[in-house]
């Protein structure tokens, strides 16, 4: 399903040699007392990329350091050729080209009706409220949603929010999208429903950390996270396998100690 | 480490002072008890002090102003859903202008303070509150008051007299949910310029 | 009235209300308000169910009034009443007449000029927004807590959810900041 030519200013064109480009040169990140991330060195270039890991291993705070709302204390973040330390403009920059969806909808969605939240995402970079309202419009005509332009947030389903949420950063044709936990909280059914919509965002760069490993086993690369460490690194099915296979180990030891 | 700057117009700033406005908004949509001239008793002095301790003097200052800005618009925020300019000129206008500086007085006066803890975390936002909610905001109310209604400074300030026991039990409210709050959330920042 | 594009009503309303102030002998001030009655009144059904917020208005002017009469300067304060008055029912007419986003749309466009001196106008629309939806989610969050208040304790919690409440909603004003941050750039 291909976008419709359209009006809106583009952001600065990316290197088309190599179209995604996020690098992390030896970061160090630190949060209060914990040492997050220590000299981490890291390139994501594929169209696909899972990342998967226990909680606390670092997988939120690669997404904040990615889209710049984290800067790191050592070493750099350069996504799409903006260093995530540089100025204010830089940022303004970056946000265009990354999209960051959080796991919860209402800690994201601002305006009470489908239309006004999609609106938001173009006149926040400048675009006339007509204008915005109108391709808002045609956005979601092109998804077969048109009905949804004056639906109230309020009334949506969970999955329908997460939905509009997703389309809210998309309609901004980000070139990279973060994706941080996203089917966490949806319905089996919503669940197909976002891996399909995920599936054809085919000009899109798409990094998801989730903990239900199927929807990244097809993936290209799925990254292991463990203690701000990259612990395994490969085809999807692989990772995936090597990951679930390290947690069901530790189970059985839990169960073996508690018995003891 | 830091996430999006401390200026006045970054999200997190932006998205605090929406915050408290809404809790302004909120506490207008409880029932009043229905006072002579019109006066409002209400929770939302609650909230221009809470606004002022906890957000600090400039940010406190613009949710309040946030607020009125919304009710100036004709939003039904004020208690017995009142709204629109109409409610400027009412008698209890000045008080409206007085909650705006009352939250930065109190702010202002907090942060002198934020180091306390503890019982003098109690006073010390209680003392803000009282200044900030009381005096500064019936300081508006009474010369408002005083100028719409042709009434002596004195005159006016008589007729508020009565109020000030509620008020005083609204600051020992403020007091004890701030305290609440740094025990809660011990990052929080009381030192905001 | 209704039809009547917003920044028509507003400009109006402003010079009417300086009128108002200018004027000073009562009987004047009386006309004024009556003509003023008479077009919310010609609002029909609009006004008719507002007519609870001219109650409050006239018990202002009432208590000025008499006030004013115990103090001997009557005619003071039937000037006084008859100005508020006027001025009051003219801004609920404005308020009545006026979708709240064409108002948002006249404010934008006024406070437009104001950019070039650095004041952040769509920041502060988007603050209005902010504002309604936070004022939305406490409600849902009060009911959330009160939920789990009664899954324990078998009964309401009332105002004992007023600080578990406080910092909920600071805690979620802080991830809508991040999402704002992350989807803004600043």
């Amino acid at each position: 399903m291909g976008y419709s030519g359209d009006p809106l200013p583009q952001p600065t064109p990316i290197d088309p040699l190599v179209p995604y480009s996020i690098r992390l040169e030896s970061v160090t990140l630190v949060r209060g007392e914990q040492r997050v991330f220590d000299g981490l060195t890291l390139s994501l270039d594929e169209a696909r990329i899972g990342l998967v890991g226990d909680n606390g291993a670092g997988k939120s705070s690669l997404f904040r350091l990615i889209s710049g709302l984290d800067q790191p204390q050592q070493g750099r973040v350069v996504v799409h050729g903006c260093d995530t330390r540089g100025t204010q403009a830089d940022r303004r920059q970056l946000s265009q080209h990354v999209g960051l969806m959080f796991q919860n909808p209402d800690d994201q969605i601002i305006f009470p009706t489908v239309a006004e939240e999609l609106a938001f995402s173009l006149t926040a970079r400048g675009e006339t409220r007509q204008a915005a309202r109108e391709r808002a419009r045609e956005f979601l005509a092109e998804r077969g949603l048109a009905a949804w332009a004056g639906r109230a947030i309020g009334e949506l389903s969970q999955g329908q929010r997460q939905q509009v949420c997703l389309l809210a950063l998309q309609i901004g044709r980000p070139a990279t999208l973060l994706l941080d936990e996203p089917f966490a909280s949806l319905d089996l059914l919503s669940q197909a429903r976002l891996a399909t919509q995920l599936e054809e965002a085919t000009s899109q760069q798409i990094v998801v950390s989730t903990h239900l490993l199927e929807h990244v086993y097809d993936f290209e690369r799925v990254l292991w996270l463990e203690q701000g460490q990259v612990r395994a690194d490969g085809p999807g099915h692989e990772v995936c396998e090597a990951y679930a296979e390290n947690v069901r180990q530790r189970a059985a030891a839990e169960r073996g100690a508690g018995r003891a | 480490m830091t996430t999006t700057g401390s200026s006045i117009t970054s999200s997190r700033s932006l998205s605090y002072i929406a915050l408290f406005a809404a809790l302004m908004a909120v506490f207008g949509l409880i029932p009043k008890v229905d006072l002579p001239f019109g006066v409002p008793i209400t929770l939302q002095s609650l909230g221009v002090m809470l606004a002022g301790c906890l957000l600090g003097p400039r940010r406190g200052f613009f949710a309040i102003a946030l607020f009125l800005l919304a009710v100036a618009l004709g939003l039904p925020l004020l208690p017995g859903g009142r709204g629109g300019l109409a409610v400027f000129v009412a008698p209890a206008g000045g008080f409206l202008f007085g909650w705006m500086f009352g939250a930065f007085a109190c702010g202002l006066l907090m942060r002198r303070m934020a180091g306390a803890t503890g019982k003098g975390l109690l006073a010390a936002a209680f003392l803000s509150s009282v200044v900030g909610g009381i005096v500064v905001v019936y300081a508006f109310g009474i010369v408002e008051l005083s100028l719409i209604a042709h009434m002596s400074l004195a005159q006016a300030a008589l007729a508020m007299l009565v109020f000030i026991p509620g008020d005083l039990i609204k600051c020992g409210i403020c007091a004890m949910l701030v305290q609440t709050v740094m025990r809660g959330m011990p990052s929080w920042r009381l030192d905001r310029d | 009235m209704h039809a009547l594009p917003a920044w028509v009503k507003l400009a109006v309303l402003s010079v009417c209300g300086t009128l108002l102030v200018l004027v000073e002998r009562p009987v004047h001030l009386g006309i004024a308000c009556i003509v003023v009655l008479l077009l919310f009144a010609s609002l029909g059904r609009t006004a008719w169910l507002r007519v609870r917020m001219l109650v409050g208005i006239a018990i202002g002017c009432a208590l000025i009034v008499g006030f004013h009469w115990f103090l001997g300067t009557t005619a003071l304060g039937v000037a006084s009443a008859l100005r508020l008055a006027s001025a009051a029912v003219l801004a609920l007419m404005l308020t009545l007449t006026t979708r709240f986003e064409d108002l948002l749309a006249v404010l934008e466009a006024v406070m437009r000029p104001l950019q070039r001196f650095g004041v952040p106008t769509e920041r502060i629309a988007l603050g209005i927004g902010l504002m309604l939806r936070f004022a939305e989610n406490f409600y849902v969050q009060w009911q959330r807590l009160d939920d789990a208040y009664r899954a324990r304790a078998g009964h309401g919690g009332g105002l004992r959810l007023l600080a578990p409440l406080t910092i909920r909603t600071l805690q979620t004003a802080e991830r809508v900041a991040d999402a704002l941050a992350a989807r803004l750039g600043r």
